[in-house]
């Protein structure tokens, strides 16, 4: 049976904004929270890092093309375009790398496990098939001025320390 | 000559961050690795000053490969890089033997104030 838990929303938001606005100094707002049934991504970048601890499912961050391109240009300042380029979906996923990880510790009040995360799975483009947990998920929309990115959090608790497969949530070019 | 650094992280953008943090502030950047079994290898072949590890990795995570550099050099000088900041992982590590754990995102001085006490 599937639990989603809305306290597990807010570490998220706060992660996002955090990071995001430290690494890149691009202002991010909170918008709208939604479900969905299974966390497909809305926009064309997409990255999905698995959860397993006392918690297990996995985060789907969607962002709009336009705007991983001014997230990579910023963090890639003084780079060429060629090194841009190779570096856009691994730069990506580092940042969503370290607002999962930021958000673990928010989440993880228990002082005696550890919650961890997958390393990112990442696609950008437009053909391609995303194969997904069929878990629903808690959509958290993110507003900033380069375009949205949309968070889906689908987590359940769990009883006990289960570690889930790594390769859960993978993305694929059709 | 600068002290020698292995700069540990599966993410090309992060070496470059730390390579980029490091190298005007006097450090060698002697080697890379991107997972734990290369970091345990390039630890033995270049023997560094100190290695910058992350902890998420595939293939073998950060602190099996801080455990077996330090199991096989008790004097290895090792921080932890990383996104995961929980109590228990940083209890975890400080007991393995890690001199120090930085949180992504971090200052530039945050780093360079953490290899240099490591180093001390």
């Amino acid at each position: 049976m599937v639990k989603i838990n809305a306290k597990h929303v807010n570490p998220f938001v706060e992660a996002a904004m955090r990071v995001v606005t430290q690494i890149t100094g691009i202002e991010v707002r909170r918008g709208h929270l939604s479900y969905k049934d299974k966390a497909e991504p809305s926009y064309g970048v997409s990255i999905i890092i698995g959860i397993y601890g006392y918690l297990t499912g996995q985060i789907v961050y969607s962002l709009d093309s336009n705007l991983a391109q001014r997230l990579v240009d910023k963090l890639l300042d003084g780079k060429s375009p060629q090194e841009k380029q190779i570096m856009f979906l691994d730069t990506l996923g580092e940042v969503a790398n370290m607002i999962t990880g930021n958000a673990t510790s928010l989440l993880n009040q228990r002082k005696d496990q550890i919650l961890n995360i997958t390393t990112p799975a990442i696609a950008a483009g437009t053909n391609l098939s995303v194969h997904l947990v069929p878990k629903p998920a808690l959509v958290l929309g993110l507003i900033t001025q380069y375009g949205p990115i949309e968070i889906s959090i689908a987590v359940e608790e769990k009883e006990t320390l289960q570690e889930t497969d790594s390769d859960e949530g993978l993305l694929s070019e059709a | 000559m600068g002290k020698r650094v292995l700069v540990v992280d599966d993410a090309n953008f992060m070496r470059m961050i730390v390579k980029d943090t490091l190298m005007p502030n006097g450090f060698e950047i002697v080697g890379e690795a991107t997972n734990g079994n290369e970091a345990v290898s390039k630890y033995n072949e270049l023997k560094p000053d100190l290695v910058t590890m992350d902890i998420t990795m595939k293939v073998k995570d950060g602190l099996e490969a801080a455990r077996e550099i330090l199991a096989a050099d008790p004097n290895a000088r090792i921080v932890m890089v990383t996104a995961l900041g929980q109590e228990k992982m940083l209890l975890d590590a400080i007991a393995l033997g890690v001199r120090d754990f930085v949180v992504k995102p971090f200052t530039k001085e945050r780093i360079i104030s953490a290899v240099e006490k490591a180093l001390q």
